[in-house]
């Protein structure tokens, strides 16, 4: 029982940081149509980041989220505006070319950071990563349920924005149907330029969450990318909802695989589930709801 | 016009021509040595460390050289990134477009490996230096036989994964005496084979094996596998892991208060400076095999660890260095005597014939068991005493007493 209850507990928590890093990847999808592979490297960027204002300044990671957000949302519309925009205006240019600027873009970002940081690992070290609650004989690390509630903060944040504020609304009208929302007055140019960056700066916030419980070097950013893209199919593409239930999904089916089968097999689990979505419920995991 | 054309075509044949010849003169200038290591990727902390050994080596090799009127030697680097099947290409860019006289490196055992079955394949001397798993030097991995050496092209001057814990076990025979232990493991070559061998020394010292577990390398959250681990409650837990992920399983390790007798580390990230730095409170009295240490009574050990520290800085040298710096001496000593004559025959002669002493260990290539062209190399247990690693084993060779039995309660506390 108490094994259980803490694979549950450890499930859970782990997922919750997985939405956050699904929900930037899945909101780009659903507006611009295409997967962002340069979203690990993004998070990298935001780490890297994290780490400089911990390293040198010596500020708390938390509060770092202040600064690398908003930086990463910068760089967000500078790729979007300069470099992915471009190539959705010319109809002759296919979206795959999109994608294929993503990786580019990443490649980059990858070898600068390397340049600037060498291939060094990095931490963060807190006055809190090491404390550890202990509820009965289930153990709670704080760093990690710190992070889980700010996820979920983050998460629900963009929801509410999504759902009740006008730029919102804008955001899911396009992604809905694109010429709909240009007949009806949206500027598409500024929607995409827009999501782009928000989607960068929730994935900024999920790589300034995880320094404190991972580690960092400059090729950290593929692992997080395939887990986003999982997410992303097994939330339903474009969907918020979707990406926070797939999230959680996926945390926990690893977690209780790990733990009761095979910690070999644990990424196997997930990708178990995400077949299984695929082959009974095409649509993802939002077809069961109406948002 | 048309004599023009004639003259174009008479001109450019004769650039050509002259272009070949100028390849051929290659004889004067350094003698090129492929050098097979991860680069990038999440195995570049290990790659960049035992370049900087090759790189150190390679100053002092030709300053030598020259003073002896010899050939300078080039390594030319190839990025494995860490993956066979690039290691794969690389080593066929160095045999085919960089033309090299043979090949050294190879870090990671699946990497190596795959890039073995390439070098055997174009019959290019490969000497080891890290790769590990034991059918690296196994002839019959290649379709070979015990008797093939002289088309083996395969030597490895590490000992392999098999025999790592050689040092340990006499550790654990007179010391600690466990009675259980649960074995944690990569799921790649390195880490699998690591783990059967320890099952067969486990087997051998009356050390029950409670549980033996693998995980993939970069994952997040090692607490199901771990409380797994505690409930079985063994003596003393052994684990093969790169380095990163040996600093996430002993925090977690911390953080879920799991208390066995001792932790053992089977080398590889255990060793390295960066474990200590980012397992931080938590890499405190791990105990880890390793193949090396600088305070080893070998020539040159002490100077090479100085050395290296002096020029890139930080903690300096595991025993990775060391063997990245013995690869650099071995190809110097093997290619000087080939007497100028750098085909892969002459080489692979000198290659047999190799008995020297390098700052890692001797070097002489034997066959025993299935093996052949692999030296054979002593191994050591070190831990991590108040921030540095400390050889505690063989006594006799000890820069340290062995910190046992360890309160972790005491040891853990910030």
């Amino acid at each position: 029982m108490e094994l259980f209850l803490q694979t549950l507990v450890n499930g859970t928590l782990i997922g919750g940081l997985y939405a956050i890093i699904g929900i930037g990847m899945t909101l780009i999808m659903g507006v611009m149509g295409i997967i962002n592979l340069a979203h690990g490297q993004i998070m990298m960027i935001a780490m890297y980041i994290t780490w400089v204002l911990w390293q040198f300044l010596g500020i708390d990671p938390l509060l770092s989220l202040f600064i690398s957000i908003p930086l990463v949302y910068v760089l967000g519309d500078l790729m979007a505006r300069y470099l992915l925009y471009p190539l959705m205006e010319k109809e002759s240019i296919l979206p795959e070319n999109q994608v294929l600027m993503t990786v580019g873009i990443g490649m980059v970002l990858v070898e600068l950071a390397r340049t600037i940081f060498t291939s060094d690992y990095r931490s963060v070290q807190t006055s809190y990563s090491d404390i550890v609650w202990r509820l009965g004989h289930i153990s709670l690390s704080v760093p990690v349920v710190i992070d889980f509630f700010i996820a979920i903060a983050f998460t629900g944040a963009m929801f509410w924005f999504l759902i009740k504020t006008d730029i919102g609304r804008s955001i899911r009208a396009t992604a809905q149907d694109k010429e709909a929302a240009i007949l009806m007055g949206v500027s598409a140019k500024k929607i995409t330029i827009l999501t782009f960056a928000l989607g960068s700066s929730l994935t900024a916030a999920a790589g300034t969450l995880f320094l404190p419980i991972y580690y960092l070097y400059p090729d950290v950013g593929p692992i997080f990318t395939l887990k986003a893209f999982v997410i992303t199919i097994l939330g339903g593409l474009g969907s918020t909802v979707g990406a926070i239930a797939g999230g959680l999904v996926l945390g926990i089916a690893e977690t209780f695989g790990a733990t009761y089968i095979s910690m070999g097999y644990r990424d196997a689990f997930g990708l178990i589930i995400f077949l299984l979505v695929l082959i009974f419920m095409p649509g993802g995991l939002k077809s069961l709801t109406k948002v | 016009m048309k004599y023009l054309k004639v003259i174009i075509i008479l001109v450019l044949t004769a650039a050509f021509a002259l272009s070949i010849s100028g390849c051929g003169k290659k004889a004067d200038g350094p003698v090129k040595v492929g050098v097979l290591l991860p680069l990038t990727g999440s195995k570049a902390k290990f790659g960049e460390m035992e370049k900087n050994s090759f790189e150190l080596a390679k100053e002092k090799i030709n300053e030598a050289r020259t003073k002896a009127g010899l050939n300078k030697i080039e390594f030319v680097y190839e990025d494995d990134t860490g993956k066979p099947d690039v290691g794969r290409a690389a080593m066929e860019k160095l045999v085919n477009v960089n033309k090299v006289a043979m090949v050294t490196g190879g870090y990671s055992s699946s990497v190596t490996f795959a890039a073995a079955a390439v070098a055997q394949q174009y019959r290019i001397p490969f000497l080891v230096n890290t790769g590990s798993v034991d059918k690296i030097t196994e002839p019959e991995a290649f379709n070979l036989t015990t008797d093939d050496g002289d088309k083996f092209y395969i030597y490895r001057l590490n000992p392999p994964v098999s025999e790592y814990a050689s040092g340990l076990e006499s550790l654990l025979r007179e010391v600690v005496k466990p009675k259980s232990v649960f074995i944690i493991h990569e799921n790649t070559a390195f880490g699998t084979k690591g783990a059967e061998a320890f099952q067969k020394s486990a087997e051998k010292l009356g050390i029950k094996v409670v549980g033996d577990e693998s995980y993939s390398g970069g994952t997040v959250d090692f607490k199901p596998m771990l409380s797994n681990a505690k409930k079985l409650n063994p003596d003393m837990t052994y684990m093969i892991s790169y380095v990163m992920d040996a600093a996430q399983l002993m925090k977690q390790a911390r953080e879920l208060n799991w208390k066995p007798k001792l932790f053992v580390g089977a080398g590889a990230g255990y060793t390295m400076p960066a474990f200590k730095e980012n397992a931080g409170v938590a890499s405190r009295r791990m105990v880890s095999a390793t193949l090396w240490h600088q305070s080893l009574p070998i020539p040159g050990a002490k100077e090479y660890f100085d050395g290296y520290i002096a020029k890139f800085g930080g903690d300096g040298p595991d025993y990775h260095g060391a063997e990245a710096y013995a690869a650099a001496t071995v190809v110097d000593d093997v290619l000087k005597r080939c007497n100028g004559n750098y085909d892969a025959a002459t080489i692979k002669k000198a290659l047999d014939a190799t008995d020297m002493m390098t700052v890692f260990a001797p070097v002489k290539f034997t066959s025993y068991g299935k093996k052949i062209h692999q030296n054979k190399v002593e191994t050591y247990v070190v831990q991590w005493i108040d921030g540095t690693l400390k050889l505690i084993w063989p006594k006799d060779l000890a820069n340290a007493p062995f910190e046992y039995p360890i309160d972790w309660t005491k040891i853990w506390a910030k």
